[in-house]
């Protein structure tokens, strides 16, 4: 490939590229000193950013003067309004809520479902950041990772390394969720632990990623074609996005090019 | 206002505070006026409140913080306005002295770290940036809405903010 620059290793390092495009740069970047140089001084002055500038915490004091202050600030709202101009929409309407009734009880309860596999998820997390809980096989590379489910699990799950972008494969191991055996993967980004849970898909459609919250913790859920994802972290939810997308990228990518 | 607008509020955006406080303590570099500045854009969000439904992908946070920027900048304007009134132009700028901020020099000892000095004389335009992406972990996408600016000139203010401050780093080591 050609020489592509160091305007694209910014987007790399942060993890804005696609995977394809990813892929090449780590490439090239394994044969270009010059770039290769580059990227060591990004990662430095990331490092010495993590360390000397710090993020801040609202004080409490303004926390409670912002809560305060909006109890007592009172804006003056559109008032609500509704034609009805003719006989037809009170019916469409009457119909239309009856639609939702029905929808939001099947919703609801497809709701609740969810969020119990978000607590089990969520305990099974918890659990693994308890001393000796986190890996099975450790490795920070997907090539001992992935074999070692071979005869543990019915499927084969499929295994990427983003030490290049930032978030090391620290190893895998097994988890019991949803009645099953599923895979479990863990992944680092600076301080924080990423857990990533999968198992085979039963329903097929592709879903957006949803996000759920516990304790601090964000989880997000999405499924493929193929499998079912959660991911959980107390990392921050941009990044966990980013992460999410990463993952997610992996997976559609390995059907056109193969994994290195 | 409805107690369950008030509640949404809360639950929606008040998470954000954090975030908040952290972007208005860099962009007005003072602890006290980075809580005046949260207050105020706080309350203007409740005002905008009603008409925010995260459509398009905006993220609260993004959202928050896109008023956190604003209500710092209004404020900094009464007193100067050159960040503030003229866009800023990628090509006239292009000069490594147009990227530090006089006003910056002066606060110089009340910085510790070199990388904190450095950082705090960078343009806020360029300081932005840099606590968006590395402290708040925002996406290009994100930062491009809370800087009302295009995805290409956040990467390039990215990339030349992190140039200098390489270059300070550098500089330290030196000496």
């Amino acid at each position: 490939m050609t020489h592509p620059g160091f305007e694209t290793l910014d987007p790399y390092l942060d993890g804005e590229l696609a995977a394809v495009d990813a892929r090449e740069l780590e490439a090239h970047l394994a044969q270009c000193a010059e770039c290769a140089r580059f990227r060591d001084g990004r990662l430095e002055l990331r490092a010495a950013i993590a360390a000397g500038v710090p993020a801040f915490q609202a004080p409490d004091l303004l926390r409670q003067r912002v809560r305060a202050a909006l109890k007592t600030a009172a804006p003056a709202r559109a008032p609500y309004r509704l034609s009805l101009r003719s006989m037809w929409r009170p019916l469409a309407l009457a119909a239309s809520l009856a639609v939702v009734a029905i929808g939001s009880w099947n919703l609801s309860l497809r709701y609740a479902a969810g969020e119990a596999l978000a607590d089990d998820i969520f305990a099974s997390h918890v659990r693994s950041l308890m001393p000796g809980h986190l890996t099975d096989v450790l490795s920070s590379d997907q090539h001992t990772v992935k074999p070692w489910f071979n005869g543990r699990l019915d499927f084969s799950p499929p295994v990427y390394d983003f030490a290049g972008l930032g978030y090391p494969l620290l190893g895998g191991r097994l988890d019991y969720v949803d009645g099953r055996t599923v895979a479990a993967l863990a992944y680092g980004r600076r301080q924080h632990l990423i857990n990533v849970f999968l198992w085979p898909a039963t329903r097929g459609p592709r879903n957006a990623p949803r996000f759920r919250d516990r304790q601090g913790y964000h989880l997000l859920h999405w499924t493929t074609p193929d499998y079912t994802y959660w991911v959980v972290s107390d990392l921050g939810l941009a990044e966990l996005h980013d992460f999410a997308h990463m993952v997610e990228q992996g997976d559609s990518a390995a059907g056109v090019t193969s994994p290195r | 206002m409805e107690s369950s607008e008030q509640a949404r509020f809360e639950t929606v955006v008040l998470p954000h505070l954090d975030a908040a406080y952290t972007l208005a303590r860099y962009l007005t570099r003072n602890a006290h006026d980075a809580e005046d500045v949260v207050q105020d854009a706080c309350l203007r969000a409740l005002k905008y409140f009603g008409g925010f439904r995260g459509e398009g992908g905006t993220s609260a946070r993004a959202w928050l913080l896109a008023i956190v920027r604003n209500t710092a900048y209004s404020r900094r304007g009464r007193g100067r306005v050159d960040a503030v009134t003229t866009e800023f132009d990628e090509t006239q700028h292009s000069g490594a002295a147009a990227d530090e901020h006089p006003e910056g020099m002066l606060l110089q000892e009340d910085a510790k770290e070199t990388l904190g000095r450095a950082l705090d004389r960078l343009a806020p335009e360029f300081r932005e940036v840099i606590v968006l992406r590395e402290l708040e972990g925002l996406s290009y996408k994100e930062i491009s809405e809370v800087a009302g600016v295009p995805v290409g000139t956040v990467m390039s203010r990215l990339s030349r903010a992190r140039t200098r401050l390489q270059e300070a780093l550098r500089t330290e080591e030196r000496s």
